[in-house]
């Protein structure tokens, strides 16, 4: 069996150099007192190297942006990985915190050669902006050792995985120091001369853990691996090196993500119409904008243009230093299609999704609204509000037929009637009806012109006050 | 003669006094004989903006355009209402026929919301017509508007106080309305591409309240004969 080990050095660097538009000098700096864990390319060449301290490390580079990050991250962010990864090959294990195992002999039928597989895998990486080492092997264990130690090589000839393995130093086999010393001691200083000696010698001068380790790299002892799965919901984060105060400084890193969003609705071949962004404070709070577009979409074009007149009009509330995108809805796509039996065209479809999207995201939701009839004789209870949804069917509802006319406009609350009427020109009309919810009305309805021209449909109460209620608009 | 003269000179947006070229901005037909007549066998000018000037709602101003709004409707293009100032009630449209899945009130707090959204109904092509109160308009506000709705080549009905009808406009048409007697419509033409204004017609509205506008003995006189006596 062929594995492949994705080692990725410094993951949470390249994590955080994502959200910057132009390079500068950055480190990872974690543990108190604080030390460098990885350091950029830029920052090496100035002289920050992993292992210093902090405090040397500015003095060194007084403008080095220091990011840090909590080890749950850094799982969080190998998923990441994991889930572009999984687009590659479907058998996956995570190695956390930074490497990632494939099952690579059921590929290559599908790659053709390991070449190919090895140079998607790499493109894949560069276009994600990751570091990325590479090593084949004949054993899980073996694999990782060689791609942590940057021996990886694109064969996948026993011979020469053997010999490379056996060429290992055995500083860079993760044994246990003390083990290390030991073996030192006997004078052994590479992997394969501890592969000859015999195993039973082996387990009793060191320990049978050891054993199992090393039967375990030359494969002759099983080593059950657990393959993971992809989630079924979307989520990507990303942590700033420094606060973003404004909204166009989020929009610049939410373009990668949208980018993998769009790429991964393609891979499933499913829709979405439900963003959520999650943006978090430096003070612990978090804000929540959730960005709904009327009718599914995959693209990021779209989502970016209704996320950015969302954040136009609310404006952050304090500097965010990390941003997550979630998606758990997904919708089945359609496959556009000329015109529908109803004789309606995609593109229409496709335009009413983008303006009432477009509106709602500035506006907001209760800003549009639809309006039906409800069964009630109340006059302010004959209606309701509804949400918004595309018409599928034009003309095909019921008309609603009431003997008595109605105004057009009705009035948000029956108002005071100021002047007395010029001509009566319909009425009485009693209403009497809501005994029922305490909400009573007994009202005698006329409809009547004032003096200046306006035709008003006005009643009068129990109570004998007069009040307008609506317009003969 | 330069091209833009020679547009200007065709499409009736320029007076040549006696010889005047019909315009040929499509229209849709009001629905009123009457009115279609004083407009030059035209109607509603479509991708154009149309001004309805008046003071007080109730005085027939929906029934003007309800003829279009249920065509519109009919054909399956959504009818957008910007900031009305009341709530249009359902009975009464359903009732007049119009599909009340094609319409959708839009509510805007502010300003420049309003003109925004306009905009964005205008140049929309699901859009058949936009009915809206935007308030106080500036004269760049209009012809912003104007310009969104030659681009979507949509319908859009601007209501407006009547004092407005004071200063220039860039809207293709212009109706300053009034109330008549019997509940009637007086309707003068302040404003038309492609024609001379002043025209002015009645059209009789009595009807929307249900009852011929004579039938009056059937009303059962309230206590306002004594009140007003």
């Amino acid at each position: 069996m062929l594995w492949l080990y994705l080692h990725f050095p410094h993951l949470l660097l390249d994590h955080v150099r994502r959200s910057r538009e132009n390079p500068v000098a950055t480190a990872i700096v974690e543990g108190s007192p604080p030390q460098v864990r990885q350091a950029c390319p830029l920052a090496q060449q100035q002289g920050v190297s992993p292992g210093m301290r902090l405090k040397t490390a500015l003095s060194l580079v007084p403008d080095l942006a220091i990011a840090q990050l909590k080890p749950s991250q850094e799982h969080v962010i190998l998923e990441q990985q994991a889930r572009w990864l999984y687009r590659y090959a479907a058998q996956l294990v995570l190695y956390p915190p930074d490497g990632l195992l494939l099952e690579a002999s059921s590929l290559l039928r599908l790659y053709g050669n390991l070449d190919s597989l090895w140079q998607a895998l790499i493109q894949a990486a560069s276009r994600r902006q990751l570091t990325l080492r590479l090593a084949t092997g004949l054993t899980p264990k073996a694999t990782r050792l060689l791609a942590r130690a940057d021996r990886g090589q694109c064969t996948q000839d026993t011979a020469t995985l053997t010999r490379t393995l056996n060429q290992l130093p055995l500083a860079d086999t993760e044994l246990e120091p003390g083990t290390l010393t030991r073996l030192r001691r006997l004078g052994l200083t590479h992997l394969g001369e501890v592969f000859q000696l015999p195993p039973k010698e082996l387990a009793r001068r060191l320990d049978p853990d050891t054993l199992a380790f090393l039967q375990r790299i030359q494969g002759s002892r099983p080593d059950p691996q657990a393959f993971w799965q992809p989630p079924h919901r979307f989520h990507q984060h990303i942590d700033f090196i420094c606060d973003v105060e404004q909204t166009q400084g989020l929009l610049f890193p939410l373009h990668p993500m949208l980018s993998e969003l769009e790429e991964d609705l393609q891979w499933r071949q499913v829709d979405t119409d439900r963003l959520q962004l999650t943006l978090h404070h430096r003070d612990g709070d978090t804000q929540t904008l959730s960005v709904c577009r009327s009718g599914p979409e995959h693209r990021a074009s779209a989502f970016l243009e209704l996320i950015r007149l969302r954040l136009e009009s609310h404006p952050l509330n304090a500097p965010v230093c990390a941003m997550a995108l979630t998606v758990t809805r997904f919708l089945p796509r359609d496959t556009p299609s000329g015109t529908d039996l109803l004789g309606e065209t995609f593109d229409l479809r496709e335009a009413w999704q983008t303006l009432t999207s477009r509106l709602q995201a500035r506006l907001g939701e209760q800003a549009l609204q639809q309006l039906a009839p409800h069964a009630d004789h109340r006059p302010e209870r004959a209606w309701v509000t509804t949400p918004l949804q595309r018409p599928r069917k034009p003309g095909a509802e019921r008309s609603w037929s009431h003997p008595p006319a109605r105004p057009l406009w009705l009035l948000p609350a029956p108002e005071p009637l100021q002047q007395s009427p010029e001509h009566w020109l319909a009425g009485p009309e009693r209403i009497c009806s809501g005994w029922w919810d305490g909400r009573q009305v007994q009202r005698d309805y006329y409809t009547a012109q004032l003096p200046d021209g306006q035709v008003a449909w006005i009643f009068r109460d129990v109570r004998d006050g007069w009040f307008i209620h609506g317009w003969f608009g | 003669m330069s091209e833009l003269l020679n547009n200007l000179i065709h499409d009736a947006r320029i007076w040549q006094g006696h010889r005047q070229t019909p315009t040929r901005q499509t229209t849709e037909s009001t629905g009123y004989h009457e009115l279609d007549r004083q407009l030059g066998a035209t109607g509603w000018p479509v991708g154009a903006l149309s001004e309805c000037l008046l003071d007080g709602a109730g005085i027939g101003e929906l029934h003007l355009v309800l003829p279009l709004m249920k065509r519109v409707s009919a054909a399956g293009r959504t009818v957008f209402w910007v900031n009305p100032p009341y709530t249009p009630y359902v009975p009464a449209l359903s009732q007049a026929g119009v599909a009340l899945s094609q319409v959708v009130v839009i509510r805007t707090s502010s300003k420049s919301d309003t003109l925004w959204t306009l905009e964005n109904c205008l140049r929309s092509p699901v859009t058949g017509l936009v009915l809206a109160w935007p308030g106080h308009l500036a004269n760049r506000d209009t012809r912003r508007l104007q310009l969104a709705a030659e681009a979507g080549n949509t319908s859009c009905i601007v209501f407006r106080p009547r004092q407005a009808g004071q200063h220039s406009s860039p809207a293709a048409l212009r109706l300053d309305l009034t109330p008549a007697p019997r509940q009637g419509l007086q309707i003068r033409v302040l404003k038309r591409r492609g024609g001379w204004p002043g025209q002015s017609c009645q059209l009789a509205l009595g009807d929307r309240t249900g009852l011929a506008s004579t039938d009056t003995s059937r009303i059962i006189a309230g206590p306002w004969s004594d009140a007003s006596a």
